[in-house]
């Protein structure tokens, strides 16, 4: 870059390299596929994901959205400034197939562009941050009533034992609207206790009990799958799984085994059904 | 060095018949003849030994595992020159000479050899065999997943398989730009005639081609049946594979940390004159912070994989919780190299792009300090968002918020690297050759899986997404569709240095597209699967997620012809290409000043660097500064193609 040495002036318009032509129909790109974006944040996540059973479920679907349609701005403005570079600024070669078209203009980087990416993308992460520490500080909150199963994992089927009442389960039966906490533990090896469509998960560890705790609050079936790899069958180690009225869940329990009194006890403590 | 007329190149250099003293008889064939022999003794001492102990199996299968990689150093020739100096008969420097490659042609790629551009392509042909190998295994899961309960594999076979597949892939995109690239061509950017530790750096090499045997013996050991993450106490009870595949990873692990220690301290100390710290390509800053990063996360690889061979063969119990130990620790320790791994893979090749960006917009990078200081915090950041991969283990979950602030601020460095990349394409001369095509396809999938990373980061959200194919694809966005294609780019732009000829770019972009749009299908395949969720590594599932399982197995179908035409594009343009001029793409770093091939220590006049090589659109450097930046390459000498379809080291041509 030495002082006197032959320079030949780009062509390009040099004096606004951030603000010229090119960034209204850019904005007009970005503005299409934000919308585009949006739509698919919009649409995705209720349609694709299961019939969600619990807050914790539905927390899922929501943040799914809401990242989405967040971060489709951003995609947006990557895919527009890509788009157009390959339309007008695209440059035939230099007269000859392995001829380079003509230098660009000499941009070592902008200082404003910077500053206003960095602050949007800081501002985006203050926003993540507050809506995960938010759920997450809801999630934790604990409750009175709340009903307690003991989980255990092994190779490879769950069992479900409902305190007080004597029953064991291969399906995992829940009450609607109860909080319920889940004391998970395995046999063996590290399992993964999912019910997807409640929205929570935690490992199952051998010798180590681990705690998780939701509350459903609609009526339905989910499948409790395993989340990590345990071995030969781990493939099928699911169970059926099932949100029910508190006097199904009482009958349930009964039918399991339960006597009358405790099943009642457990069943309808706290859940504000007549006994 | 001379600067007269015709030079002397020092591939010419005549050599006695005993230069090389034992190196003379050493190749890749005596290599694999010593290590199965020092395997067997191993197998057949350990097992006189220890017959009838409770540990026998794993402790013969590790002695002979150490045996298999130690006799195929030595094969290699590995120790000769150490041995020499400790007995005092340090190497002469015909020995020297001859370790280089000198007078042995296109055998040198089969032996122990120091100079870095052999090195470099040996990596490079190392990396597609395990992309192969990977990629293989790769159709047969996902053959295996066409239906439900297909009857392809085995549950025991498919857990093998995807264990393997997981690593041979981990191993493979590690090295694949660092070891090609920041070999063969980095030392010549900075104006360096080899790296720093030419045997450490031929020694990394040959380490890889070690773990590789013990690898894939696993699937006739019994099959590792826990996942690439192997995680305890799974992998304790695993079959004796598990023992070699902790040896492969350990030898593995110090082949990473040799070559890392080697770049860093290329780049320290080799660079040429002027080569300042703020002139350096971004590429070498990229490949330095990432090896740095490597030398940081590795060793917790070689750590944890030690305390499983000690648990399994010995009867500790560091990871066993019903005496002691706990699999939480196994998990962290994984994880303390797991997610700095990412970044390793990660950044040299996104450095790698950005030169391509720059040579092809015909601009200079965008905000160079900006990118190097963006890599810095993405390295220093790396290191403290490991347990994001543990907010469902229920292990300090009051630890989470924590995390989840780490991964992520992470994403902010992480999109200045989209800035830097579209900052250099805006209003640049778009020259849309092969390698370019590749730079917008990264940017495509990088921010899809960058999107798609920050619902994971997010703790109610992993709490449904954790463990399931939502993960799997996200990843394949970032490692497949983000660095693999930044290192495809890489690897089309610099063929014709590596290789002496160009590609053929009707081929290339027809395996452009083909693998563009078969990444799509693949991977939104998966996403649709996490959506509905799937769990991952399953051999068999619920016949709801049948349709988004043939989506993705249909894509990667597709993705593998995508990989096929690329392969038959790379093999067609080393044989039969067009000769490749010096400086096909008219860029400005170093390794386009000198000819090709290579030759040997590169430069023939110590270069002088004056300004950084970004200086598109701007004034001509001084006419004085082009006689000291390098030497030009005779422009009426005949082009001569490198490697598999010709010959550098006779050099005969150029005399």
């Amino acid at each position: 870059m030495s002082a006197g040495a032959v320079f030949e002036p780009d062509p390009l318009p040099q004096e606004k390299p951030f603000f010229s032509r090119a960034a209204g129909r850019i904005f007009i790109i970005w503005l299409l596929m934000t919308a585009v974006g949006v739509f698919i944040g919009m649409w995705a996540p209720s349609h694709l994901l299961p019939n969600m059973l619990s807050g914790d479920g539905h927390t899922v679907v929501v943040t799914v959205m809401l990242f989405t349609v967040l971060a489709a701005p951003v995609a947006a403005f990557v895919y527009a400034v890509g788009a157009y570079s390959l339309v007008a600024w695209r440059r035939k070669d230099g007269g000859h197939p392995d001829e380079p078209p003509p230098d660009g203009p000499p941009m070592r980087g902008s200082g404003p562009a910077t500053m206003v990416w960095l602050s949007v993308s800081v501002a985006l992460v203050v926003v993540l941050l507050v809506w995960g520490l938010s759920e997450f500080t809801a999630a934790q909150a604990a409750q009175s009533n709340t009903l307690q199963v003991n989980v255990t994992g092994q190779q490879w089927l769950w069992t479900y034992s409902y305190p007080g009442t004597g029953v064991t389960s291969r399906s995992l039966v829940l009450p609607v609207n109860r909080p319920v906490q889940f004391n998970v533990t395995s046999e063996d090896v590290t399992h993964g206790f999912w019910p997807a469509a409640l929205g929570v998960q935690v490992d199952a560890n051998p010798d180590v009990v681990t705690v998780i705790q939701t509350t459903p609050d609609k009526l339905g079936g989910f499948t409790v799958r395993c989340s990590q790899l345990c071995g030969l069958y781990h493939a099928f180690m699911y169970s059926p799984g099932a949100v029910v009225t508190p006097q199904a869940f009482a009958v349930w329990l009964r039918a399991q085994g339960a006597t009358a009194p405790a099943a009642a006890k457990t069943a309808l403590v706290g859940s504000g059904a007549p006994a | 060095m001379t600067t007269t007329a015709t030079p002397v190149l020092l591939e010419d250099t005549p050599l006695g018949p005993k230069a090389g003293g034992l190196y003379r008889h050493q190749n890749f064939v005596t290599a694999l003849v010593a290590g199965v022999v020092l395997g067997f003794v191993g197998w057949i001492v350990s097992h006189a030994l220890l017959q009838g102990s409770n540990w026998g199996t794993d402790m013969v299968v590790t002695v002979t595992m150490v045996g298999w990689v130690l006799g195929f150093l030595g094969g290699m020739g590995a120790f000769n020159a150490p041995f020499r100096w400790v007995i005092g008969h340090d190497q002469t420097h015909e020995d020297e000479l001859y370790a280089a490659g000198v007078t042995q042609g296109r055998t040198r790629y089969w032996k122990y050899c120091t100079d870095h551009k052999v090195v470099g392509t040996q990596y490079l042909v190392l990396v597609l065999v395990l992309f192969g190998v990977g990629g293989t295994l790769a159709m047969m899961i996902r053959t295996q997943l066409i239906t439900s309960h297909s009857s392809f594999l085995s549950p025991n076979s498919y857990n093998a398989i995807v264990t393997i597949h997981g690593m041979v892939m981990i191993i493979a995109t590690i090295i694949m730009v660092t070891g090609p690239f920041a070999n063969f061509i980095m030392p010549i950017m900075i104006g360096a005639k080899d790296m720093a530790f030419p045997r450490l750096n031929a020694l990394s090499f040959w380490l890889v081609v070690a773990a590789v045997p013990p690898l894939l013996a696993t699937f006739v050991l019994g099959g590792v049946n826990a996942g690439w993450t192997t995680y305890a106490p799974l992998s304790v009870q695993a079959p004796p594979a598990m023992d070699a595949f902790s040896m492969a990873i350990i030898t593995f692990v110090v082949s990473v940390t040799v070559a890392a220690v080697n770049v860093i301290t290329t780049v320290f100390t080799m660079r040429a004159k002027g080569m300042t710290m703020g002139r350096l390509p971004i590429f070498t800053w990229g490949a330095t912070i990432g090896s740095a990063l490597g030398l940081y996360a590795m060793p917790a690889f070689l750590i944890v994989m030690t305390m499983m061979i000690t648990d399994r063969a010995t009867g500790t119990s560091f990871f066993v919780s019903n005496v002691g130990g706990s699999g939480w620790l196994y998990e962290n320790l994984f994880w303390i190299m797991g997610h700095p791994e990412v970044y390793v893979i990660l950044l040299p090749p996104v450095a790698a792009m950005l030169e391509v960006a720059s040579t092809f917009s015909r601009k200079p990078v965008f905000g160079y300090k900006v990118t190097v200081a963006a890599f810095t915090a993405v390295a220093a950041l790396a290191i403290l968002v490991w347990a994001h991969h543990m907010f469902t283990t229920g292990w300090a979950p009051d630890l989470s918020p924590a995390f989840m602030l780490t991964t992520e601020i992470i994403s902010i460095p992480t999109g200045i690297i989209f800035l830097c990349v579209i900052g250099t394409i805006w209003k640049g001369s778009i020259w849309t050759r092969l390698p370019m095509y590749f730079v917008y396809l990264f940017l495509w999938n990088f921010i899809i899986g960058g999107v798609t990373g920050i619902y994971l980061s997010d703790v109610p959200a992993d709490n449904y997404f954790h463990g399931d194919m939502f993960v799997t694809a996200h990843f394949h966005y970032t490692l497949l569709g983000g660095a693999m294609i930044a290192a495809v780019s890489a690897l089309c732009y610099w063929f014709p240095k590596v290789s002496g000829r160009m590609l053929n770019e009707r081929i290339g972009k027809t395996a452009f597209w083909i693998i563009a749009v078969g990444i799509q299908i693949t991977y939104f395949g998966m996403f649709w699967e996490g959506f509905q969720g799937m769990p991952r590594r399953v051999a068999y599932y619920d016949p709801i997620f049948l349709r988004a399982n043939q989506m993705a197995t249909g894509g990667a179908y597709l993705l593998m012809i995508g990989w096929l035409v690329l392969l038959y594009c790379l093999i067609n343009g080393w044989r039969h290409g067009k000769l490749a001029p010096a400086n096909p793409w008219h860029s400005k770093t170093l390794e386009w000043k000198v000819p090709t091939p290579v030759p040997l220590e590169n430069f023939l006049v110590d270069p002088v660097v004056t300004s950084d090589p970004y200086g598109y659109g701007e004034p001509e450097p001084a006419p004085s500064r082009a006689d000291e930046a390098s030497p030009e390459p005779e422009p009426d000498r005949p082009l001569v193609p490198t490697g598999a379809g010709g010959d550098a080291g006779e050099g005969g041509e150029r005399s």
